[in-house]
């Protein structure tokens, strides 16, 4: 077959569908994503290509779906701060752990480092001695959690990332292993906090800090 | 459009209501969650992408414009791109058992949609393509295959296959937009 080269024009609209099916690899479809952004020509392209393939979607059944809907909202929406403390004292086991928490934090000495400036960092998490550290950074909708210094929690480990809004519980972003963690989260408000505690294999039991918190920073400067 | 209630709830969404926010996850996580277990073939996987997905959903809830398309194409848009990025990220490895276990769907699209009395322009359009073809077509879409898998799959170069599904993917077009 010959094969003369494709329009300038027909080489946008074979990107565009090529960007729909999916077929690319990572790094011809993160190149793609960047030009549908840049350049709002190309992305109604894509767009006609969604429309013109949509008709396809008849085809994916359903399939049930566990209700995700507390693990999401707690993401989205954290618990608003609680009343003032009633002279009634209750245990309250997050709280308690939170106590531990800090006191381990404590003993272990392990500092809270800061966010410098700068094009989407949010937040770095790191020991004083600079041994584990953790790089946050906002891209789009998603935070990106990179490791930047040491090493993954030991076999049966892991280290748990949460997010604690001023007054609420921790709520989970993930687990961190070797590869970054992506997870769509927007850029948190400042003073919001940011911690890395280790849990058991497959992350905390109970959706809350079960092991010692290793890592925590504030939230200063955002993006 | 006619009435669209998930286009509706898309809309309360973008105005913080959460309550619309609750009903469009009981409405359309079920088929959110086929297209998520389709592509990403693992019920963890899937699960944790549908989180997400509907994280996603309301944070970008205020970009949606009916006048582009339904409410659910716009949902499951969001979905199978996330699904696709995240299979994407999977070191890429020529896994012939994993494209085996890919069924074969060609011939169900047409037969489903053709019953429900609409798409007949896609599925006539597929219908003048080589039937290879329009089956590379239908397993990138709905099976999230990527050059790699198809290539492996038809057993021809990466390239040939490249060259192959762009003219086809033109030719669709040509098709479906007279």
């Amino acid at each position: 077959m010959t094969d003369t080269p494709l329009s300038p024009r027909d080489e946008d609209e074979a990107l565009a569908a090529e960007y729909v099916l999916g077929v690319q690899d990572l790094p011809d479809r993160t190149a793609t994503e960047a030009r549908i952004k840049a350049d709002p020509v190309f992305a109604d392209l894509v767009h006609a290509w969604e429309s013109r393939l949509a008709d396809l979607n008849g085809d994916f059944d359903e399939a049930p779906a566990p209700d995700l809907l507390p693990r999401i909202e707690a993401r989205l929406f954290p618990a608003p701060p609680r009343p003032p403390a009633t002279p009634i004292v209750r245990f309250s086991l997050p709280r308690w752990l939170s106590g531990v928490a800090v006191a381990v934090l404590l003993v272990l000495g392990l500092l809270t480092l800061v966010p410098p400036p700068g094009s989407g960092l949010v937040a770095v998490l790191a020991t004083a001695d600079n041994r584990l550290a953790y790089e946050i950074s906002s891209r789009g909708d998603s935070l990106i959690v990179t490791r930047t210094a040491g090493v993954a929690a030991v076999t049966g480990q892991v280290h748990e990332l949460w997010i604690i809004a001023p007054g609420a519980a921790p709520v989970s972003l993930g687990l961190l292993a070797d590869q970054p963690l992506v997870v769509t989260y927007p850029v948190p408000p400042v003073g919001w906090v940011m911690a890395v505690s280790v849990e058991p294999a497959g992350g905390s039991p109970t959706g809350q800090p079960t092991g010692p918190v290793i890592l925590t920073a504030q939230v200063t400067g955002g993006a | 459009m006619f009435d669209d209630p998930v286009a509706d709830l898309i809309a309360r969404c973008a105005a913080q209501d959460r309550v619309a926010f609750r009903t469009l996850y009981r409405d359309s996580s079920a088929k959110l969650m086929g297209v998520l277990l389709r592509i990403l073939r693992d019920r963890t996987a899937a699960e944790d992408a549908l989180q997400d997905v509907y994280t996603r959903v309301w944070l970008r809830a205020g970009r949606y414009d009916p006048a582009r398309g339904r409410g659910m194409t716009w949902l499951i848009t969001i979905a199978r791109n996330l699904a696709i990025d995240r299979l994407r990220a999977r070191v890429e490895t020529l896994d012939s058992e994993g494209i085996d276990l890919v069924p074969d769907t060609a011939g169900r699209a047409e037969t489903r949609l053709v019953a429900q009395g609409e798409a007949r322009r896609v599925v006539d359009c597929l219908a003048t393509l080589e039937p290879d073809r329009a089956a590379a077509v239908r397993g990138a879409y709905l099976d999230g295959l990527s050059y790699l898998d198809l290539a492996a799959r038809h057993a021809v170069p990466l390239n040939t296959m490249r060259t192959w599904l762009r003219r086809s993917l033109l030719k669709l077009k040509e098709c479906l937009d007279r």
